[in-house]
């Protein structure tokens, strides 16, 4: 898959959402950073694209985020201020992110997730019929209704 | 324009459409369906691709107001605890539902009697019993035969699903409980069937199934009524039923995609427009006779909605589970507190079901109406999830994690209900549908009681963390009651066929019907009461009453 050209930020927008990834999605755990794996310049795009809707609204955090200096304190202190002000604005625009980083392959593999996979169907009953041969010993689960029933009542009452 | 009439113009090509066109053209009606929407390509589903989890957010969402697709209408749901969903298509909701395919319980259809709430319907679970068997075998349903949640039946025609590791996770905590669990019924294909291929995994049904394994309306039965001679207007958006000046139906006026306006004369009138849809188009259908919407001298078009609220409580593990692959579809099901038990403090229950978790980015992360991350109700760090907690979350729980789903029953209101917006309208102008409902007493009182049972599940399974999710505002799945069937026409608005007490040659088939919502995902009886509905209808032609 490669990323649409479609959404481009400018290099200074660039910088300000890799400071904010810098501060989001750092490595650790195992995992790459998104700024290893070009997040913002080769996954933001294509992930503006199927979230075209929030084009304005990234644009708008990213602006607001350009006006804090670039340190990572003062990133973290202003992304804590912004997720509490404005958490609309925040919610959209971190998940945007998070969308993206998620696209990248190495992500993927680092985290172990082949993607939404085929897998051929196994048959599995044997490992869970003795359990069900329990439920149905309990019985039937269900109660007996009578084939006559009340005149309408016009209205619930609960 | 007029076109030339038809024995039945339907309006909806969903799965009711469907069966209602495939009966009727087989019985050598003339059938005309109208679509407001198209044919989808299967190709056009995400699942298989990386991008899938991003689209679902908002191409794929089933919130017609999130997607904002041409076909679909907004909803003013300013006054509504949730958020209906619907898809506009040759298909209609099955395109994106999960085909879980459940049916009601005998005691569903006799709340009133046994309860003393609500209402009985005017038939039972036996006389439905024939034509959900019919549908398990229409829509290939996949499945395992002896639930003791029913009484005896035919086994579903295919074998089950596999249940993964998070059904069998989930089935020694009910075990251990001592509380009832099954593995989940899906019109999704286990076996080669009537042209499906066999189902994949890949978990991604919500979306739309890419393989076509997944039992939808426009590979269960259009293609074989089209090619038997329905004619499927698809972009037909209808505005109106019309009457004649005796009282009948007589047709159908729409406004296609290049804003031309038609006339379909037809001497039956069956509406399949879903809960919202068809109480809409009822409302918009303003006559001298009919000044209160047609059909509507009872007052109860629109009324009673029933959405099936919607919570659930994720359960992380201390193990690899695999918890993204499918079927979603369902895997395992339970009705340990389904039916009442006055000593809860409420009346009715809930039908809980086991999904899968989705991608890294979480099931329904485009959803209105998130978990609980605290758990304990406090307000988090407003930074929590991220820095060093975005790979240690990410670690701790994907993959190793799964839902146990709650549907909880949703009594009739009248005051929960579809009228129109004085407001909002519609691409073509046509008033949107407003959304009048709010949650019960008896609702919250039984979601709060399923949720301390799910969680009681989960940690009998051997969960090591829970999050609630209390109601999911994105949950309208489910859309019922709008035009309730009964045997008084002062009191509802169809009889047990769909035929309207008002207008005699007017059917509605669809989930307006239902009497009361029941706990079940409704396609499997919306379906039965469909095609038991329409053999009627074939049945006693002779001395239907029509227009023209």
């Amino acid at each position: 898959m490669t990323s649409s050209t479609s959404t481009t930020l400018s290099t200074a927008r660039i910088a300000v959402v890799d400071a904010v990834l810098d501060v989001l999605i750092p490595g650790g755990a195992g995992m790459p950073s998104a700024r290893a794996v070009a997040t913002t310049t080769r996954w933001l795009p294509t992930a503006l694209d199927l979230r075209s809707d929030l084009r304005d609204q990234f644009v708008a955090f990213v602006d607001l985020m350009g006006t804090y200096p670039p340190d990572h304190d003062a990133m973290v202190a202003a992304l804590r201020e912004v997720a509490t002000s404005q958490p609309s604005l925040f919610a959209a625009a971190t998940g945007l992110l998070a969308g993206a980083y998620y696209l990248d392959p190495v992500v993927r593999g680092a985290l172990g997730y082949p993607g939404q996979e085929e897998r051929a169907l196994l048959d599995e009953t044997g490992s869970y019929i003795d359990l069900l041969e329990r439920v149905v010993e309990r019985g039937p689960a269900y109660r007996d209704a009578p084939l006559d029933g009340e005149p309408s009542s016009g209205e619930g009452d609960f | 324009m007029s076109r030339d009439a038809v024995d039945v113009v339907i309006v909806g090509a969903g799965p009711t459409g469907a069966i209602a066109a495939s009966e009727l053209i087989a019985a050598g009606f003339s059938v005309t369906c109208l679509e407001q929407g198209d044919w989808i390509p299967r190709t056009e589903f995400t699942g298989a691709t990386p991008s899938w989890e991003l689209a679902a957010q908002r191409r794929w969402h089933p919130n017609p107001n999130v997607r904002g697709n041409p076909a679909d209408y907004p909803i003013d749901v300013s006054e509504s605890d949730v958020n209906p969903l619907m898809y506009a298509a040759v298909g209609g909701a099955t395109i994106l539902y999960g085909a879980h395919w459940v049916r009601a319980l005998p005691s569903d259809f006799r709340v009133r009697t046994l309860d003393g709430v609500a209402d009985d319907w005017p038939l039972t679970y036996p006389d439905l019993q024939p034509y959900y068997e019919e549908l398990d075998r229409q829509m290939g349903v996949a499945g395992l035969g002896d639930d003791p949640s029913y009484p005896p039946t035919a086994p579903p025609p295919l074998p089950p699903l596999p249940i993964g590791k998070i059904g069998l996770t989930a089935a020694r905590g009910m075990d251990r409980l001592g509380w009832h669990w099954w593995p989940a019924p899906n019109a999704i294909a286990s076996r080669p069937y009537r042209g499906r291929p066999v189902c994949v995994r890949r978990g991604t049904c919500q979306t739309g199934c890419p393989e076509g394994a997944k039992a939808s309306a426009d590979i269960t039965h259009w293609p074989s009524a089209v090619e038997a001679g329905v004619r499927l207007v698809t972009g037909a958006r209808v505005q109106e039923i019309t009457v004649d000046e005796r009282g009948l139906a007589n047709g159908a006026v729409y406004v296609d995609r290049q804003g031309v306006t038609h006339r379909q004369p037809a001497r039956l009138v069956i509406l399949a427009a879903n809960g919202i849809g068809t109480p809409r188009l009822l409302l918009m259908s303003q006559s001298r006779r009919f000044q209160e919407g047609l059909a509507n001298s009872s007052g109860l078009v629109g009324r009673r909605l029933m959405m099936h609220p919607y919570a659930a409580v994720n359960g992380v593990y201390d193990e690899d589970l695999e918890s993204w692959l499918g079927p979603a579809g369902q895997s395992i099901i339970s009705t340990e507190f389904y039916e009442t038990d006055l000593a809860r403090g409420f009346v009715r229950g809930a039908k809980w079901q086991v999904m899968p978790s989705g991608g890294p980015l979480g099931n329904r992360s485009g959803y209105h109406g998130k978990a609980d991350i605290s758990g304990d109700g406090t307000v988090p760090d407003p930074l929590a999830g991220w820095g060093a907690d975005f790979h240690r979350d990410a670690r701790r729980s994907f993959g190793r994690s799964f839902e146990w789903g709650i549907i909880a029953e949703d009594l009739p209101d009248p005051d929960n209900r579809v009228v129109l917006s004085d407001t909002m309208s519609d691409s073509d102008g046509l008033p949107s549908p407003k959304i009048l409902y709010r949650t019960s007493d008896n609702t919250r009182r039984l979601l709060e009681f399923h949720l301390d049972r799910a969680r009681e599940a989960h940690r009998a399974a051997g969960a090591i963390e829970t999050h609630d999710t209390p109601l999911m505002r994105d949950c309208g799945w489910h859309l019922l009651g709008t035009a309730r069937m009964g045997d008084d026409p002062s009191d509802s608005v169809v009889d047990q066929y769909g035929r309207s007490h008002d207008v005699p040659n007017l059917y509605i088939y669809d989930g307006s019907n239902f009497v009361t919502s029941t706990g079940m995902n409704p396609t499997a009886t919306i379906t039965a009461l469909t095609l038991r509905s329409v053999r009627h209808l074939i049945a006693t032609s002779r001395q239907q009453e029509v227009a023209l």
